[in-house]
């Protein structure tokens, strides 16, 4: 009977252990795929071994994507981060307006990125939409939003930024509900000033559970599809093509499938080399955080 | 009764039990000492069923417990956290061993029976309050509940009384051992109070660094202690240990040179040697062998005293009567006596362990 | 307090309220868009004669556009994916929390490795996969691949959960005389409850809000809102309107979970990263 306990474990995972096989395969067949020039004109493909990335690493387009995408992500959680840190400590005051706000904080991270995206486009559209009707008193009114390569770009990283702010800024506050008192007590019997407590004693003990939410948006933005396609579509020109509209592009739209999946290899590589690197980091602040406790 | 064969155990680079051999009689109390981290609680969850052992054998009534589930085993257990199952009430949590598949009763007599163990108890009241508004002694006498509301084979009991402050856990040991279901099962008790284990156990075994160093019964345990840490475990103030050798004839020196006693040991001259004398072993006014120091310091404990005396180098502290210690003051000379019989000599101390026990004649 | 602060105060109420306005906007503005009649979409921006019609349009499935099916089939698709999630990944979790053996930290970091994969990477041969094995625009077809989404959700945040019971609790049900199985049941459940409720609704909003498998591995019978809701702008002649209402619509089961789950909804955010 002993044998039956040292089964169970493994009994009770087997459900999971083949539902992730079966989303394994497709991923080996991906990868293998990659090996061959299988396009709609060639469904009987020859194997090319090597030779789609070669062409990948040499086409212009793919540096432009790589160069938008990289903007894009970095410009994204850039903004996300500082803005989802500086509405978490306004939040953080328990004002009166903090507390009834809060409540609605995460409401555009629960909205579909794609609907967001949706959304922003109707309100950018430069003759009906509502935000060059707001910005005309300014005399801004008649900024093409999404028909410049700059405005195609600043707007997506806008959308970004409008959906995913609550989520840095839902896990900065829970961060800086959890850290110690004693410290800030301290520093306020000595007369320490705004700005000194929050340079010296908020951000580096904040910074652990920011640079996780960096580090998820970051890879996150590397990859994304939803917005660029309904607020762009990649467009005007390549301008804000990032890596995975690109593959779209050329593995649906030009139907060549073997190139379209050597792009996505290409960028699973990409979003795996920044997690661990990432990560590495991460783990080298958390442990310095530790120490100071 | 319960088995212990050679047991290890292993939990990654530590070892919590290294060759455990146990073994508890039919219908004894036995209480198991040891400090935290010694093996104590992973020794009973060997038995019940909960940890499997690296190797070694688990035996109850005989049997090899090899392969048989916690449920099949007939154990009860009362964990150190009580382990109540929390959002219940307290009658929930008697009733619960009543409704598994194992000892399943019909409701009315699960009722009957919770009751009469809830009044022995002195829990009758509480039965139908949450676990989460009940107070910590009302919690541990409604996790004792459950382990007497269904018959066993043994009770293993986790430093039950551990978390009760210091009247109650009088009271309940009191109450513990005068419980019928108690005295006719085989208990397993294991606490880090060697105060408790004195007065609760027929028989005390100390377990340190995942082995039994000695079992016993307190007799054996006090008189004959297997080395110095057992001796240190029992009594306090803390037994009186002072270095020295054997002297030509047997007897004892100290290190300094300054004392001298008749220990009559059985070993060769000159071996390094610890004696061990129990401060109420020393007395002020008695017979013995007689020495002469003086007080260090005194420290009143109740009805006793506690005094401190320096015999050249070293202190020794002995317990004695108020009556007999007025006005003694620090730096006073005093005469101690003891009875040689009462001395104990174990080997000294080393970086193998503690010293043992050496036989006197 | 001094003028100083009551003024700082204020500013930083102003600071948020702005921040607020920003994050709000967007949908307020959606949902005049979805109640202006189509006449005066272009004419007029804030005063307007408010009408149903939009919503009528839409959800009377007329424009030739069937959103009330779309609406269904992500219903059915994400409720479909949460309840596979669950039923294949709880016990993996509490096998994973319980127990330490070989397979078990392999699956979680293959699991979570599928997260930093793009998902075009499997669409593609899921999609020739999928024509062969006759699962393209099914339900059973999404349902697997959004098992993508939601296991790996599931199993890391009920891992942590079920770890962080004390084992004691099962231990005291197994010596009452309970099986495991039993004892996983009565006690161990019941206790991750609300870990299961939050890590359940997290996994549908996920679901839900899913926009690339729907978009390349659905047609006509098994497509979502999020891409059905993109249809009404095709066309010389953008109905911006029915948009906004599609979009609005589709917002609201989403939406709904997430004002009830709030609370839990910080521990699901952090899933396993400060962890791993």
């Amino acid at each position: 009977m002993g044998w039956r306990l040292t089964l169970r474990p493994y009994i009770l995972i087997v459900p999971a252990l083949l539902l992730t096989c079966g989303i394994l395969y497709p991923f080996g067949l991906g990868l293998y795929y990659t090996l061959f020039d299988f396009s709609a004109s060639k469904p009987q493909p020859d194997m090319v071994r090597f030779e789609n990335y070669r062409t990948v690493f040499t086409q212009d387009a793919f540096w432009n994507s790589a160069w938008v995408t990289v903007l894009y992500a970095v410009g994204a959680a850039v903004v996300e981060t500082v803005l989802g840190v500086a509405v978490a400590l306004l939040l953080h005051r328990s004002s009166f307006v903090g507390r009834v706000l809060e409540k609605i904080l995460i409401l555009p991270l629960m909205i579909a990125p794609v609907i967001a995206a949706i959304m922003w486009k109707l309100m950018l559209q430069p003759s009906v939409g509502v935000v060059n009707h707001l910005l005309k008193p300014f005399g801004l009114g008649g900024v093409q939003w999404t028909d410049t390569p700059a405005g195609a770009l600043l707007s997506s990283i806008a959308v970004d930024v409008w959906v995913y702010t609550p989520f840095v800024a839902i896990l900065a506050l829970a961060g800086l509900r959890s850290l110690p008192t004693s410290p800030f007590e301290a520093a306020a019997v000595d007369g320490a000033g705004w700005w000194y407590t929050f340079r010296r004693l908020t951000l580096p003990m904040l910074w652990p559970y920011v640079l996780v939410a960096v580090i998820f948006r970051f890879m996150d933005s590397l990859k994304v599809f939803d917005i660029i396609y309904a607020l762009t579509e990649g467009g005007p020109g390549d301008s804000t093509v990032v890596l995975q509209i690109r593959a779209y592009l050329e593995a649906i739209r030009f139907q060549r499938y073997s190139f379209g999946i050597s792009y996505t290899i290409v960028l699973w590589a990409v979003v795996y080399l920044a997690a661990m690197v990432l990560v590495r980091h991460l783990g080298k602040i958390q442990r310095k955080a530790a120490e100071a406790k | 009764m319960i088995g212990l064969r050679g047991i290890r155990k292993t939990y990654g680079r530590t070892t919590a039990l290294d060759g455990l051999e146990l073994d508890v009689r039919e219908g004894e109390f036995f209480c198991l000492l040891g400090p935290s981290g010694a093996g104590k609680t992973t020794t009973l969850k060997t038995v019940a069923g909960l940890e499997q052992p690296d190797s070694g054998t688990v035996e109850l009534d005989g049997k090899d417990m090899r392969g048989v589930e916690p449920y099949d085993r007939g154990v009860a257990m009362c964990f150190e956290s009580y382990a109540l199952y929390p959002h219940r009430s307290a009658y929930d949590n008697l009733a619960s061993p009543l409704r598994s598949p194992r000892h399943r009763l019909p409701a009315a007599e699960a009722r009957d029976r919770i009751g009469a163990i809830a009044e022995l108890l002195g829990i009758s009241g509480l039965l139908d309050r949450p676990v989460g508004q009940l107070s910590n002694g009302q919690r541990q006498r409604v996790a004792l509940g459950r382990v007497l509301v269904r018959p066993a084979r043994a009770f293993l009991l986790d430093e039950p009384l551990s978390h009760l402050d210091a009247k109650l856990r009088q009271q309940m040991r009191a109450e513990l051992k005068a419980i019928g279901a108690v005295q006719h099962t085989t208990t397993l008790y294991v606490t880090h109070d060697s105060v408790e284990a004195l007065a609760l156990g027929d028989r005390i075994g100390v377990i340190r660094n995942g082995r039994i160093v000695q079992t016993g019964t307190r007799e054996e345990i006090w008189y004959r202690p297997y080395d110095t840490e057992v001796a240190r475990a029992f009594g306090r103030p803390r037994i009186n240990l002072l270095p020295g050798t054997v002297t030509e004839d047997g007897g004892f020196r100290s290190a300094d040179g300054k004392v001298e006693l008749p220990v009559r040991a059985q070993a060769r001259a000159g071996t390094d040697v610890l004696v061990g004398v129990r401060p109420r072993d020393l007395s002020l006014t008695g017979p013995g062998h007689e020495l002469t120091g003086t007080v260090y310091v005194t420290e009143v404990l109740g009805r006793s005293v506690e005094v401190t005396v320096r015999l050249g180098e070293q202190q020794v502290s002995l317990v004695a009567a108020r009556a007999d210690t007025t006005g003694l003051r620090p730096d006073d000379p005093v005469r101690l006596a003891v009875r040689p019989e009462n001395l104990l000599l174990f080997e000294a101390d080393g970086p193998q362990g503690p010293g043992r026990l050496i036989g006197t004649r | 307090m001094t003028v100083r602060k009551r003024l700082l105060g204020w500013l930083a109420d102003l600071a948020l309220i702005l921040y607020f306005l920003f994050a709000l906007f967007p949908i307020a503005w959606m949902v005049i868009l979805s109640l202006k009649p189509a006449n005066e979409l272009f004419s007029t921006y804030f005063s307007f004669t408010p009408t149903l019609d939009g919503y009528r349009t839409v959800l009377g499935d007329s424009e030739g556009i069937p959103f009330v099916r779309f609406f269904v089939n992500s219903l059915v698709v994400s409720v479909g994916a949460v309840v596979l999630s669950l039923v294949v990944g709880l016990p993996a979790a509490y096998a994973s929390a319980r127990w330490r053996f070989k397979g078990s930290e392999n699956l979680m970091f293959t699991l979570l490795s599928f997260r930093f994969a793009p998902e075009l990477t499997v669409i593609i041969p899921l999609f020739v996969l999928y024509q062969k094995l006759g699962l393209f625009d099914t339900y059973v077809g999404m349902i697997w691949v959004l098992q993508l989404v939601t296991l790996p959700l599931i199993v890391w945040i009920m891992r942590s959960y079920f770890a962080d019971l004390t084992p004691e609790l099962e231990q005291a049900a197994l010596l009452d005389g309970y099986t495991r199985k039993q004892a996983f049941f009565k006690v161990a459940l019941p206790l991750v409850k609300p870990g299961i409720a939050a890590v359940s609704l997290l996994a549908f909003i996920f679901a839900w809000n899913n926009f690339v498998f729907p978009l390349i591995l659905t047609s006509n019978e098994a497509q979502t809102v999020t891409v059905g809701a993109l249809s009404f702008l095709g066309g010389d002649r953008p109905k911006y309107n029915l948009t906004a209402a599609a979009a609005l619509v589709s917002v609201v089961p989403p939406l709904l979970l997430a004002l009830t789950i709030q609370r839990y909804l910080v521990r699901g955010l952090s899933f396993g990263a400060v962890k791993s």
